[in-house]
């Protein structure tokens, strides 16, 4: 009834000064990435400014771009990725892993080959098909849209991508031997075919059962024992010893400046090129029951990402660790979890595909 | 010899508060040094969006910051000690304050304050909840309750 609202105390209206939007973006892009998802939900006029061109105009303005998280999750039997980002939430205060509502792009629900450069996440090639696909989309991870990017020169299925020196190189499932790896230049949006080198193997088209990319080289391993490293620079291609390939398993990797980590055994290793054999990272407390983690170079931290077992309700939750790294000396490299913390619960049928994080 | 130091400028906020200060106090807003560049300052110059309130603290910054103004770009103490002092001169004020302060800045245009401001915004919104974030700055809820109710779904963990 009209009277009685007339009877209670109204609010006086609010006396507060409102910022115009361009002085607002000047106060979003200052707050880290981190906080953006709980953001977003304010209202619509925030959503949008938080995935406009300007705010990232003024953040990259002032220098205020940072390393951030993304995770992708598959719930079983759906093929279709689902993406995450790693924030945080208000009350009570943590993290959690926040799903990213990007609009499909044609070929985006074809999980592949992931890699990252500068903001932009890039999806290759098909993960779940013999015969591949040429198709490669990218996540936009300012503004969270996927956009399309020029076709590879061949079909590709669950190929190696990796990164050096900003362009991408992606290398087996077809099977065009003379079409071993191809480069993508993000600066003039071409790929071309990397002419194959004399040494190595053959049938190098392929199978790479797993990839990395540090000192300026690309790592392969093959299935027929293969080991070899590609020098973009060099053009050339030379065998690796067995040290290498020794303790790194093809799920959980992650390379944080020039040194590739692996989790094996409930043990975080490292190997680089200068030591050349697999050590034992120090000092780091991490127990999981989880046989695979996913892990990525946060900024030079490690995100390790693992699943608890599955409780009575066929719920399980997904635990995310940040680990700080030190090299004290040439031999030993310290860590320290920062953190540990439940980021989100999920139905015992999702698997942890991938963990990578591009610098938004 | 007139110099910035001794050259006098009297600024006048909307609600007719008069604030003598030097010429270099003045130049640390960009507005009122366009203005004197112009030969325009006569007596007192008015600042229309500016209440008195606002203006003391802005002129309070202005000085302290040419008075303490590191002496060089190496001068890493200078730097520190500015810094310090710019923390604890944002701690005496609300949020409503510092929004004035923001307009304020923006409108003299004085890259610092603004700068300060800014920052002091996007740390006091850290950890908020949306709701929060909606009362702070005056924002209305305009999601459907369709799209409210998927938000509430998708980002569960917002609404705990």
């Amino acid at each position: 009834m009209s009277s009685s609202t007339e009877q209670s105390p109204e609010p006086t209206p609010n006396p507060k000064p409102s910022l115009p939007d361009d002085l607002l973006v000047s106060g979003i892009a200052r707050v880290s990435r981190l906080y953006y998802p709980t953001l977003s939900i304010v209202s619509k006029s925030f959503r949008s400014l938080i995935a406009s061109p300007e705010l990232y105009k003024v953040r990259s303005s002032l220098g205020h771009t940072e390393s951030c998280v993304y995770m992708c999750l598959r719930f079983e039997p759906d093929l279709t990725p689902c993406w995450y980002t790693l924030s945080r939430k208000p009350k009570p205060c943590g993290y959690v892993l926040a799903a990213i509502k990007a609009p499909r792009s044609p070929c985006a629900h074809l999980l592949a080959g992931l890699v990252s450069t500068g903001s932009d996440i890039y999806n290759i090639g098909h993960k779940f098909s013999n015969k591949g696909t040429s198709r490669v989309s990218i996540l936009d991870c300012r503004s969270h849209t996927w956009r399309e990017a020029p076709s590879m020169t061949v079909k590709r299925s669950n190929p190696a991508v990796n990164v050096v020196d900003g362009k991408i190189y992606v290398a087996g499932g077809c099977r065009d031997d003379t079409k071993w790896m191809e480069v993508f230049d993000p600066k003039t949006q071409a790929w071309e075919v990397v002419s194959r080198p004399g040494g190595g193997g053959e049938n190098w088209g392929i199978h790479v059962s797993k990839s990395a990319a540090f000192d300026k080289k690309v790592y392969m391993f093959g299935n027929r024992n293969d080991s070899l490293a590609y020098k973009p620079k060099e053009g050339t291609l030379e065998n690796v010893g067995w040290n290498v390939e020794l303790n790194w398993r093809w799920h959980s990797n992650c390379v944080i400046e020039n040194v590739l980590y692996s989790f094996h055994q409930g043990k975080f290793l490292w190997y680089d090129s200068k030591v050349m054999v697999w050590r034992r990272v120090n000092g780091v407390e991490y127990s999981t029951k989880s046989f695979r983690v996913c892990m990525a170079d946060y900024g030079g931290k490690m995100a390790v990402f693992s699943a608890m077992p599955p409780d009575g309700n066929r719920m399980k939750a997904i635990w995310c660790a940040v680990i700080a790294l030190e090299r004290r000396t040439k031999k030993n490299i310290w860590g320290k979890v920062e953190w540990h913390d439940a980021v989100l619960t999920v139905s015992d049928s999702c698997i942890l595909e991938y963990a990578l994080s591009a610098t938004v | 010899m007139a110099s910035s130091s001794t050259n006098k400028f009297v600024l006048k906020s909307n609600d007719d508060v008069s604030f003598e200060v030097t010429e270099a106090v003045a130049r640390e807003f960009q507005v009122i040094a366009h203005i004197i560049d112009d030969d325009c300052a006569k007596k007192a110059i008015p600042l229309s969006n500016v209440t008195g309130e606002i203006l003391s603290k802005m002129i309070e910054y202005g000085k302290k910051h040419i008075e303490e103004a590191p002496v060089d770009e190496e001068d890493e103490e200078g730097k520190k000690k500015l810094q310090i002092w710019d923390e604890e001169f944002m701690k005496q004020f609300n949020m409503e304050i510092v929004f004035q302060l923001i307009l304020a800045s923006n409108y003299l245009n004085n890259k610092g304050l603004l700068d300060l401001t800014c920052c002091t915004v996007a740390d006091h919104i850290k950890d908020m909840t949306p709701d929060e974030v909606r009362t702070l700055f005056n924002v209305k809820n305009d999601y459907t309750t369709e799209e409210e109710e998927e938000i509430r779904k998708e980002n569960s963990w917002a609404f705990e």
